[in-house]
């Protein structure tokens, strides 16, 4: 059988597999067809009915259950993320897993389409190891992504020692995994 | 990687695993299978069995039956609502699955499960044990069944997959 306990094992080593066989392509198919429109219909369904009220409802039972270590800022507005420790980008650091080139791509690749059928865009960058942060708001909103404290003040993951890297995927109102930036 | 110190290959913080990752399992297979069909899906689940699980190949190498049976132990301990007796004997070792923890929570969720879905015990397990020399051989499914690891013996009939029930 394959388990839950290693899914992010599997999971990440399924990009690749995928990869190989049909390329980036096939890859975000997967994401946006298997994830976003099939694994987490749960999550759409929230999210498109309930707007910022359904990212409190999906995200707050989820990330806990997955251990997560993070923070909410949340307005009627924005819906904000600051993850400190990824559980499942964590898991595959912990286990030395590495097959796919970006495991972290994964987030956009899936909340990406889902936010745009919902209405909204999405400022986000993750440094690859296990930390990022993530602003919702309204594509109707020109409102741009806060500077370092500003939203989130020390609870910004951007404050942490640790989210120094090589580079990080930057995104700014984005919906789709491959509009980014990498910044060194 | 280290296969001697833990029965499971990889570790978590946390004990038990997330049950709506069954989700995106079950999605996984239906992705592949409607852009490959059946045989697309079976080769996805004969590498995940020969080249993911490659660690737990090894640990069933080196350990024999004793290592199988201290796997599936500790497997289906980390996943949730899991009811799984484990037979161990010298020849043989015996999973009695009372309650799928997958089909169970699957259901549970109202989601549509693909027919196949418990064939991927079969084709990833035999992917497993092929380098320990080991096959694996199903009766039942949707949600009970009972899978025995025995040594690969060419007088033994293989897996008829009619033996394995259709999902849903």
């Amino acid at each position: 059988m394959i388990g839950c306990y290693d899914f992010c094992g599997h999971y990440e080593w399924t990009f690749e597999w995928l990869h190989q066989l049909g390329g980036h392509d096939l890859v975000k198919a997967y994401w946006d067809e298997a994830i976003h429109q099939d694994s987490q219909i749960h999550a759409s369904s929230l999210i498109r009915e309930k707007g910022i009220e359904g990212m409190k409802e999906y995200w707050g039972p989820t990330l806990a259950d997955e251990g997560a270590v993070y923070e909410r800022t949340v307005t009627d507005k924005v819906f904000r993320i600051d993850m400190h420790e990824c559980p499942s980008k964590g898991f595959l650091l912990r286990n030395g897993l590495h097959q796919f080139s970006d495991y972290c791509d994964h987030c956009m690749g899936w909340i990406g389409p889902l936010m745009k059928e919902a209405g909204f865009v999405i400022d986000h960058e993750h440094n690859h190891r296990g930390q990022c942060w993530w602003e919702m708001r309204a594509i109707s909103d020109p409102t741009p992504a806060s500077a370092p404290g500003e939203f989130s003040g020390k609870h910004d993951v951007r404050h942490m020692p640790e989210w120094k890297s090589d580079s990080t995927d930057h995104y700014e109102r984005a919906t789709d995994s491959d509009d980014k930036t990498v910044l060194p | 990687m280290d296969t001697t110190s833990t029965p499971l290959p990889y570790s978590d913080t946390k004990p038990i695993g997330h049950a709506d990752f069954y989700f995106a399992t079950q999605a996984t297979f239906r992705f592949i299978f409607e852009r490959f069909g059946i045989e697309g899906l079976r080769n996805y689940w004969r590498d995940l069995g020969a080249r993911y699980y490659r660690p737990v190949s090894l640990r069933w190498q080196e350990q024999g039956m004793a290592g199988i049976a201290q796997y599936w132990q500790a497997f289906f301990a980390a996943e949730p609502g899991a009811e799984v007796l484990v037979h161990d004997t010298a020849d043989e070792v015996r999973l009695e699955v009372r309650t799928c923890p997958a089909i169970h929570h699957l259901r549970e969720h109202g989601r549509e499960i693909i027919p196949c879905f418990c064939q991927h015990c079969f084709f990833v397990s035999e992917a497993i044990g092929a380098p320990a020399g080991i096959t694996v051989r199903i009766e039942g499914g949707n949600g009970r069944c009972v899978q025995r690891f025995l040594r690969a013996d060419k007088t033994l009939a293989p897996q008829n997959l009619e033996d394995i029930a259709t999902a849903s």
